[in-house]
């Protein structure tokens, strides 16, 4: 160690200096006052370290600001008391500071040659307060946000530059995240190197120019006796003032934490922010003046201030530091610290008076906190944006009160305010809390909602703008609220898409997004207008059959079923499908006849699939009589239908074509060479048979006669040669010719006939 | 030199010294404390066990929200719960082990496809078929009080 610091001085000279630094000789009168320089250079070096800490979590963004600093604030060990620290010491740096700058003022300290130590020093000043007005900002909650914007408006109303000015720092037209990243930038890094200048210049100047001895006038200071060393006769006083003061620090830390108000709110525009007690004066003196000259009391003043304490050792050339030997000027520093105490004072007065509440009302304020009315109506800011703000009702009536709780719908048709029927103690307390809530009033600490709220429940016009998010996906919105959450509000307001069409297309939404009627709906919900019935694409097919059953089972005796059906649908919706909205393929001409282009040649290329999405399979049946298209087997199985019911095979198929023949190209076996003779005999069927390849009047073609001959045939052959015109026996004789010689000879009629 | 130390100079070094540790022990612990805590991931409820009866895996939409420092982000996934005769749970990730594609279940085969390649994973997630080069990963689950929850984060 020795080594390494032998090496250090031979290198650098810094062992040397820095003994040399604290070895300083100070002058025989430097005491206890004299440490608040120390103190508030310690308070800065605190204010570095826990800021720089912080700056680890912290997120300049107004998306995540407030939610990196709820992060510190509960999330990290030690995070609270670190913020809590940067809190107070930034509010302590303040005093501490003045009470340095008025020791040196009244202990004229600041005369020459050290008048830029003081210069430095009322910079030094300004800086802190730069600090303030821009870490004000960064926390993002409410007090961070509104603060900002009126300080900004204040500072638009400086003439010329303001306006400029103004929008410089906000980045663009209104507060946001521009303004946000400026602000942290000015306060983290601008400010800083601006600061360890200013701090460097002036303790480097106090090192040279040695500490000013009290009470000596400045011509006089050369015979002052150096008694003490900086170290360790004056640091002790300062290690123990320091050590006192940071007790203060940590208590003060641990007591109170650092406030964190909620979220920024841009359309909470309830909300008033009050400022930091110690700049309340510089808020009286901008209300002293009409908003026409508001920027004497926001910039000249406060300018003209600032002026006067930077030009003071240039002025004040009286070379005496008694202060009975300097009357003139100290007096005039007293009546304008007068001035300034007495406008802070008079700040602190106008600041709202905390509330005093009665043993009931504070019993009402607690009903009011247990019922959540929080979270629909605000106090003076806060609160849900639902309801109206309770800070600014106008009617404080107790039994208006009493009555729109019990009924609210009797105040306003439209609320959708839930009524309260409580005990008469509770209403009691409760009423009596509400009718105390004034302008003043502060919204009472909530519990905190568990989880966390999500973002998007801060962002603008959430509350509008939440059924959209419903929508995209409400599993979400499950996660965290309770079923039937949304009836809270919805008992009395539906959502917009329920309107008076909605029964008839809730179908759609039901059928795709189930999960958006259960967020307020229980699943039984459909079942009491719909009892069992489920239209999936089963349903379609099968809706005719079912519906008959349905209602048979039910005994709607008198209700047509179509009236069920109308509930929903209207008559049109059956055209839907059984008409007007036919496929395409359907509207061709001849659908259902054309060989080329017709149903036959659809189903046979592409299948049946598409027919059943819509049509039963046995759809084909009710015309063809068959199962359609012919199913696997027919060609064995065809002769005993066609036999049975040629007219069937008609319908799509013409026998005298080539239709048999494209596979009969050659007679059937039966047609043996005899066949002609014999197929009388042969034909066992009434010639159905033969109608498949002869058709229906094979019989005529050859037998001019209905064969077999019918039963009356023997009264009803005599007269067909009458029908022809034959008449006697010659005409006998040209029908048996033309006839029946065909089978019968002369002598067949001898058999009946004596000739 | 520290015989020669004299009674201030102990004073005002001890002094300094406590200074430092009052700021610099809580800062030190806010800065190195929490980057070694370890996050367990969280139980999602996936609902109740009833809703599973033996048979067919069913799909479930989870949608849970996943804290990354100060960002809470809501996530949604799907997992599969296959429940045997047995009583036993599985429940499976949708993704597949080879591309990521989303697997379903397909109904006719009992089996889940990837339609990206043409993967088939039996109802234990197990390969059948395909490039998948791992079975469908598993969640740890458990089930209390009749509700079924899965840690989906240590996958």
């Amino acid at each position: 160690m020795r080594k390494l610091l032998e090496w250090l001085e031979r290198e650098t000279g810094l062992v040397s200096a820095w003994a040399r630094f604290w070895a300083q000789p100070l002058p025989a009168g430097v005491g206890w006052g004299h440490i608040f320089g120390a103190l508030t250079l310690l308070t800065l070096v605190v204010l570095i370290l826990t800021g720089g800490v912080l700056m680890f979590y912290y997120s300049p963004t107004p998306d995540q600001a407030y939610a990196s600093v709820q992060y510190i604030e509960h999330y990290l060990p030690a995070g609270q008391f670190i913020r809590a620290l940067h809190y107070w010491a930034a509010r302590l740096i303040v005093p501490l500071l003045i009470i340095h700058i008025l020791r040196v003022f009244f202990w004229g300290a600041y005369k020459r040659p050290r008048q830029m130590i003081w210069v430095t020093g009322v910079l030094l000043l300004l800086t802190v307060i730069g600090y303030g007005l821009t870490g004000y900002a960064l926390p993002w909650d409410q007090k961070a946000y509104w603060g900002t914007v009126v300080r900004l408006k204040i500072a638009e109303g400086i003439p010329l530059i303001g306006a400029a000015l103004a929008t410089f720092l906000r980045g663009g037209e209104a507060v946001g995240a521009v303004t946000l990243m400026r602000f942290f930038v000015l306060h983290v890094f601008v400010l800083t190197v601006i600061v360890v200048i200013l701090v460097a210049w002036h303790v480097l100047q106090v090192r040279r120019l040695g500490v000013t001895p009290p009470g000596v006038p400045v011509s006089h200071e050369g015979g002052v006796s150096m008694t003490q060393r900086l170290h360790p006769d004056h640091t002790l006083r300062i290690a123990v003032g320091a050590t006192l003061f940071s007790v203060l620090l940590v208590a003060l830390s641990l007591a109170f934490p650092a406030p964190l108000e909620p979220r920024a709110n841009p359309m909470d525009t309830a909300y008033k922010p009050h400022p930091d007690f110690y700049v309340l004066w510089l808020h009286e003196l901008v209300e002293l003046f009409p908003s026409q000259v508001e920027f004497i009391g926001s910039f000249v003043l406060p300018a003209i201030l600032v002026g006067i304490l930077l030009i003071v050792p240039f002025i004040e050339r009286n070379p005496e530091r008694q202060p009975r030997k300097r009357v003139k000027a100290l007096a005039v520093g007293t009546v304008l610290l007068i001035l300034v105490v007495g406008l802070n004072v008079k700040g602190i007065r106008a600041l709202p008076q905390p509330e005093r509440l009665s043993p009931l009302e504070r019993q009402g304020q607690q009903i009011f906190v247990e019922l959540k009315c929080y979270s629909c109506h605000g106090i003076n800011g806060g609160g849900g944006p639902v309801g109206p703000d309770l800070g600014h009702a106008t009617e404080r009536d107790p039994k208006a009160v009493r009555a729109l709780l019990r009924d609210p719908t009797s105040h306003n048709a439209h609320t959708i305010m839930p009524a309260y029927q409580l005990p008469q103690e509770t209403e009691d307390a409760l009423v009596a809390y509400i009718v105390s809530i004034g302008p003043n009033s502060k919204m009472p600490p909530t519990p905190p909602t568990e989880p966390e709220k999500p973002a998007s429940h801060f962002e603008e016009n959430w509350f509008v703008n939440h059924k959209f998010e419903v929508r995209k996906d409400p599993a979400s919105c499950n996660d965290c609220h309770k079923p039937f959450f949304c009836q809270a509000c919805h008992q009395n307001r539906r959502p917009s898409s329920h309107d008076a069409q909605w029964l008839k297309f809730h179908f759609g939404n039901a059928a795709e997004r189930p999960e958006m009627c259960a967020s307020c709906h229980a699943p039984s919900y459909c079942d009491s207008c719909h009892r069992v019935m489920r239209h999936d694409t089963k349903w379609t097919q099968q809706h005719s059959q079912k519906l008959a059953q349905f209602g048979e089972k039910m005994k709607w005796a008198g209700q047509t079923m179509s009236q069920l059906c109308y509930h929903c649908h209207t008559p049109q919706s059956c055209q839907g499908c059984h008409t007007g909205a036919l496929p395409a393929s359907h509207k061709v001409a001849n659908f259902l006849t054309d060989p080329q282009v017709g149903h036959g040649k659809v189903a046979l290329k592409q299948g049946t699939a598409s027919c059943n999405s819509c049509h039963q399979p046995k759809f084909c049946q009710s015309c063809h009589g068959l199962p359609m298209p012919h199913p696997e087997g027919w060609d064995s199985d065809h002769p005993k239908v066609g036999h049975k019911n040629p007219a069937l095979c008609q319908k799509c198929h013409n026998f005298k074509d080539e239709t048999c023949q494209t596979c009969h190209q050659a007679a059937p076996s039966s047609h043996t060479e005899d066949f002609r003779k014999e197929h009388p005999r042969r034909i066992t069927d009434s010639g159905a048979s033969c109608q498949v390849c002869h058709g229906r009047n094979a019989c005529m073609d050859c037998h001019k006669v209905p064969m077999p001959h019918p039963k009356d045939f023997g009264e009803s052959h005599a007269k067909l040669g009458a029908q022809r015109g034959w008449k006697g026996y010659s005409g006998v004789k040209r029908l048996q010719a033309a006839t029946c010689a065909n089978c019968h000879d002369m002598n067949y009629c001898n058999q009946c006939h004596q000739p | 030199m520290e015989g020669s130390m004299t009674r201030r100079e102990w004073m005002v070094k001890s002094l300094t010294a406590l200074l430092a540790l009052i700021y610099g022990i809580p800062a030190l612990v806010m800065l190195v404390v929490p980057a070694f805590r370890r996050q367990k991931p969280p139980w999602v409820k996936v609902g109740n066990v009833n809703d599973f009866p033996a048979g067919e895996p069913k799909a479930v939409t989870l949608s849970y929200q996943r804290r990354d420092g100060w960002v809470i982000r809501t996530v949604r996934t799907t997992v599969y719960v296959a429940a045997k005769p047995d009583g036993s749970l599985k429940v499976l990730s949708n993704i597949c082990t080879h591309a990521s594609c989303a697997v379903r279940w397909e109904r006719e085969r009992k089996a889940f496809f990837c339609p990206c390649h043409a993967a088939y994973f039996d109802a234990d997630g197990k390969v059948m078929q395909g490039p998948p080069p791992r079975p469908l990963p598993e969640y740890p689950h458990k089930v209390e009080g009749g509700l079924l929850y899965v840690q989906l984060e240590n996958v």
